[in-house]
């Protein structure tokens, strides 16, 4: 038993269980969904914090934070933005000028904003906060809202499934190629805050779509908490871009746990980034659930001065011929540090599994620290499974080229780590969300 | 002679090394462990007091660090059902026709006598918890060459033991290695002066034969200033029905600018667990090379380490683990580089067959300081049906920029194409699907000296037998 162990954080998350329960029965949630946010308060009550002992979280302290979650509020209302123009500014710099997506947008516990453009409300297309959804969608939630991320993973997990504040969702109804992309937004106004919401995105039979979350907020003086869960389901033959970025203010600590699924010849391209927050830790599962699906998987961190991001990835083929390919790229400077903990488990029987994993870590200073877990465990023998990882620093030679034609010191490494960056940031679906990751990218280089 | 066993074992593994002797010793401890039973082991040995007392201290050690809860399932071992002490015979011999006729009937089945004459410099043998024989050619002793079991290395050399024993791996490493500082006995201590050349392997060939025995043998290898040594060791044991334990303790200093290479054949019967710790330290220039072959036990948890102190040191560990029938192999190795211009090599090479588990876990560390650093890992895995597991557990702990690291691992089963290739030859499935798992092993294989690697090519085939339907 270690320390963490002994302190069990029960009693104070009951008294938040009833505001959040008592505020989502207001707003009209049915009687299902309360009571499954009491079966999780109770499993949380019967949790205490992730063990330092346990294999995710020995390199992860979150201790700063657990000694500091009690004092801060898990249901922070924002008033209901009319128009674009009641939102913070920096998200409208990030949703751009000309942008006709579907927008969602969170700030602390509710969300204050949803826009659906014609062209996908004639398509069926769903696309609001979960607490909408769950009035008139209940059909739709009750086998996905935590069917695929269990109240019992964890300490977090749980208290996220009984406190739940926000979220949305998200469906595209069968054979519709959504005509338009999805966006979602959560902001964190400042400190004291704890966030967690939950999201489901369902894509039925061959429906198409792109749906990209953004995790914003400014600095701000006292910790805030996020802890969302997304949990994402593909239909049969069904395509989805999910992006995931997130660059918070420093003082937000990130805890968040994504779970795909993906059906007979379903298609996943999954790209995740971490720029922002004081630490962030992130877990995002890709379950192959049917024959010819196929996850592609591309991601990266970039820390500096004291972050620490720590990344868990799993590729689960639970069935034959699935294929999985994944490329996370990680870049430190000052005293940064991350951890990529990738797993590429192949179930029994799962025969003709093609997978790939690939780390790559570029250290800017001495100070840096980079940690890579890639692991494999495989149960069948007609397989290809693959992974590589490397870490090293700036190529001298590479930074001897651009300052004998004149480049700076500092701008030959910008280039370099833009170039390092640029196969995962091209995938990124929508462009002006790549020009201002390659701004926060250009400003943290420095 | 041969007992009829219970456990499933590998097919040829019962005709060469399964047999087991009558069991003759002149003292063996009560089953079970305490501090009498610590004393008592210490006491026979008539070792002096500090030794005693360093033995009590690990107990308490021991007794207090908890069960790994990673890597194997070692919850089913009962401590108190060992024996962990059995002294199979009064003296260790000093030739050949001194070791008791049952024991010497043991070795030369397993063919010791005729391996010494052949190529071997020196060759120690033991036998459950002591050492039996022990031999060194006269040209090396005379140049100062010490190769003894660590018994009598503590007895004649003292101060030299002293000075190193406990210092690469102490007690409170972790809790197998708390175990074996509390209850070792036998292994070989060696000491290689500066600058000489040991051209010829010095040999251990280590036997269980006891029911119910727990061995801990504990060996020390010095290599001064510019010395190379090449160390071999095989192990043994009777198939019984009941699981044996066998905890070793290695540690290895190389002093600046030395070589030592350490090989295992390690071969016990599929009711061992294997729980081995190995470390070795490396100074300025030094190479450190650990060559692991794991084919036998019930369950080995083993990641022979290379800490490179200095730098220009370098350290190369070679692993191959088989895994077959209710086996676990969980071999790997450690690298860390504590100093700036160190380089290091992993290769692994895992195979499992008939619902075996085999797999690759290892660090790479470089610490804060150590720039200029290198480290290759390369980790391949064969996967020869469909009840079979293969794990590849890679940790890579970087602490400084100016390093280059790579990690890569395939896992894959033999190609059909092969198959076809070698079988459109005449050559029929079985036998090439053997040649192609000895080709896959072939980068470690060619590492060993040559009667190994028939020997190591020749356990292959046996574990290769009716493999392929």
């Amino acid at each position: 038993m270690t320390t963490a162990e002994l302190k069990t954080p029960t009693g104070f998350d009951v008294e938040w269980a009833a505001r959040a329960e008592a505020l989502a029965a207001r707003s009209g949630e049915p009687a299902w969904a309360l009571e499954r946010r009491r079966a999780a308060a109770a499993i949380a009550g019967s949790l205490s914090f992730p063990s330092r002992e346990h294999e995710l979280w020995r390199r992860t302290d979150f201790r700063t934070l657990e000694t500091e979650i009690e004092k801060l509020d898990p249901c922070t209302e924002s008033p209901a933005a009319r128009t674009l123009d009641d939102l913070p500014t920096a998200i409208r710099s990030w949703i751009g000028d000309h942008d006709a997506s579907a927008l969602v947008v969170q700030r602390d516990a509710g969300v204050v904003f949803e826009r659906v453009p014609a062209s996908l409300a004639r398509q069926g297309v769903i696309a609001c906060s979960m607490g909408r959804a769950l009035r008139d969608h209940a059909g739709k939630l009750t086998g996905t809202l935590g069917a695929l991320l269990e109240p019992d993973y964890d300490w977090y997990v749980a208290i996220g499934a009984a406190l739940r504040t926000g979220g949305a969702f998200v469906y595209v109804p069968e054979g519709v190629e959504a005509a338009a992309p999805v966006r979602l937004f959560h902001w964190i106004d400042g400190g004291g805050r704890l966030s967690v919401p939950r999201s489901v995105v369902v894509l039925g039979r061959g429906a198409k779509a792109t749906v990209v979350e953004e995790l914003l907020s400014e600095t701000a003086d006292g910790i805030s908490f996020y802890g969302g869960g997304t949990e994402v389901y593909l239909g049969e033959e069904s395509k989805l871009i999910y992006g995931t970025l997130q660059d918070w203010g420093r003082n937000v600590y990130h805890y968040s746990n994504q779970r795909a699924r993906l059906d007979r010849g379903a298609e996943l391209q999954w790209i995740q980034t971490v720029l922002g927050g004081r630490m962030a830790k992130c877990n995002s599962y890709f379950n192959l659930a049917g024959p010819g699906s196929q996850a592609y998987v591309h991601g990266f961190m970039f820390g500096d001065q004291r972050q620490h991001f720590h990344l868990h990835t799993l590729q689960r083929h639970l069935v034959d011929h699935t294929t999985s390919d994944l490329l996370i790229k990680g870049c430190l400077k000052d005293r940064a540090r991350s951890i990529y903990q990738g797993l590429i488990q192949v179930s029994e029987g799962a025969q003709r599994t093609d997978a790939y994993q690939a780390n790559r870590n570029l250290l800017l200073s001495d100070t840096a620290r980079a940690d890579s877990i890639p692991g494999l465990e495989i149960l069948a023998n007609d397989v290809r499974c693959t992974h590589g990882a490397t870490i090293g620093h700036v190529d001298p030679e590479q930074m001897y080229y651009l300052m004998a034609r004149g480049l700076p010191r500092m701008e030959a490494q910008r280039l370099i780590v833009e170039g390092f960056f640029a196969p995962v940031l091209d995938r990124i679906p929508l462009e002006n969300v790549r020009e201002q990751l390659r701004q926060v990218i250009q400003h943290k280089i420095g | 002679m041969t007992t009829a066993s219970t456990t499933g074992i590998r097919e040829g593994y019962e005709e060469k090394y399964g047999f087991h002797d009558t069991e003759q010793h002149v003292f063996k401890s009560r089953r079970g462990l305490s501090r009498e039973i610590v004393q008592e082991i210490s006491e026979m040995k008539g070792e002096p007091l500090w030794m005693r007392d360093y033995r009590l201290k690990a107990l308490e050690i021991f007794e207090k660090k908890p069960m790994p809860t990673w890597g194997g399932n070692v919850q089913e071992i009962d401590f108190q059902n060992i024996y962990y002490y059995v002294k199979p015979t009064s003296e260790e011999a000093k030739s050949w026709e001194d070791v008791p006729a049952d024991m010497k009937r043991t070795f030369d089945r397993l063919g010791i006598p005729e391996a010494e004459q052949k190529f071997l410099a020196g060759v120690g043998a033991q036998y459950d918890s002591e050492v039996v024989y022990h031999k060194i050619k006269e040209s090396l002793e005379k140049q100062g060459v010490i190769f003894l079991s660590c018994d009598h290395a503590l007895k004649e050399h003292e101060e030299l033991f002293k000075q190193y024993f406990g210092t690469v791996i102490p007690s409170t490493d972790n809790k197998f290695a708390a175990l074996n500082s509390a209850v070792w006995s036998g292994g070989s201590f060696i000491y290689v002066p500066k600058g000489v050349h040991v051209d010829v392997p010095l040999q251990a060939y280590f036997r269980i034969n006891t029911k119910d025995m727990g061995q801990f043998e504990r060996t020390l290898i010095i290599v001064d200033e510019g010395a190379y040594v090449h160390y071999v060791e095989g192990c043994t044991a009777p198939t019984y029905s009941s699981d044996s334990l066998h905890s070793a303790v290695v540690e290895i200093i190389v002093k600046a600018g030395a070589r030592c290479r350490y090989t295992t054949i390690q071969n016990w019967s599929n009711n061992v667990y294997n729980l081995v710790t190995k470390r070795a330290v490396a100074y300025r220039d030094a190479t450190m090379e650990w060559v692991d072959g794991n084919l036998g036990s019930k369950l080995t948890m083993k990641y022979p380490s290379v800490y490179m102190m200095e730098p220009g040191a370098h350290g190369e560990i070679l692993s191959i683990a088989f895994a077959g029938k209710g086996q676990h192999q969980d071999a790997g190795g450690k690298v860390v580089h504590a100093a700036p211009h160190t380089t290091s090599k992993i290769i692994s090479k895992s195979i499992s067959k008939d619902g075996g588990r085999a797999g690759y876990r290892g660090l790479v560390k470089v610490a804060k300081g150590a720039t200029d650093c290198k480290s290759t890992v390369n980790c391949d895995a064969l996967l020869l049906d469909e009840q079979s597991r293969s794990d590849t557990y890679p940790y890579m702990e970087i602490e400084e920029d100016r390093v280059s690291i790579g990690h890569e691992a395939t896992v894959s089963k033999i190609g059909d194409e092969q198959l076809f290739y070698l079988q459109s030859r005449g050559i029929d499935k079985e036998e090439a699907a053997a040649m192609i798992v000895s080709g896959f092993i072939e980068p470690i294989v060619k590492e060993l000296p040559m009667e190994y690697a028939v020997e190591m090519n020749r356990l292959i085939q046996l574990q290769m037998e009716g493999s392929v339907g």
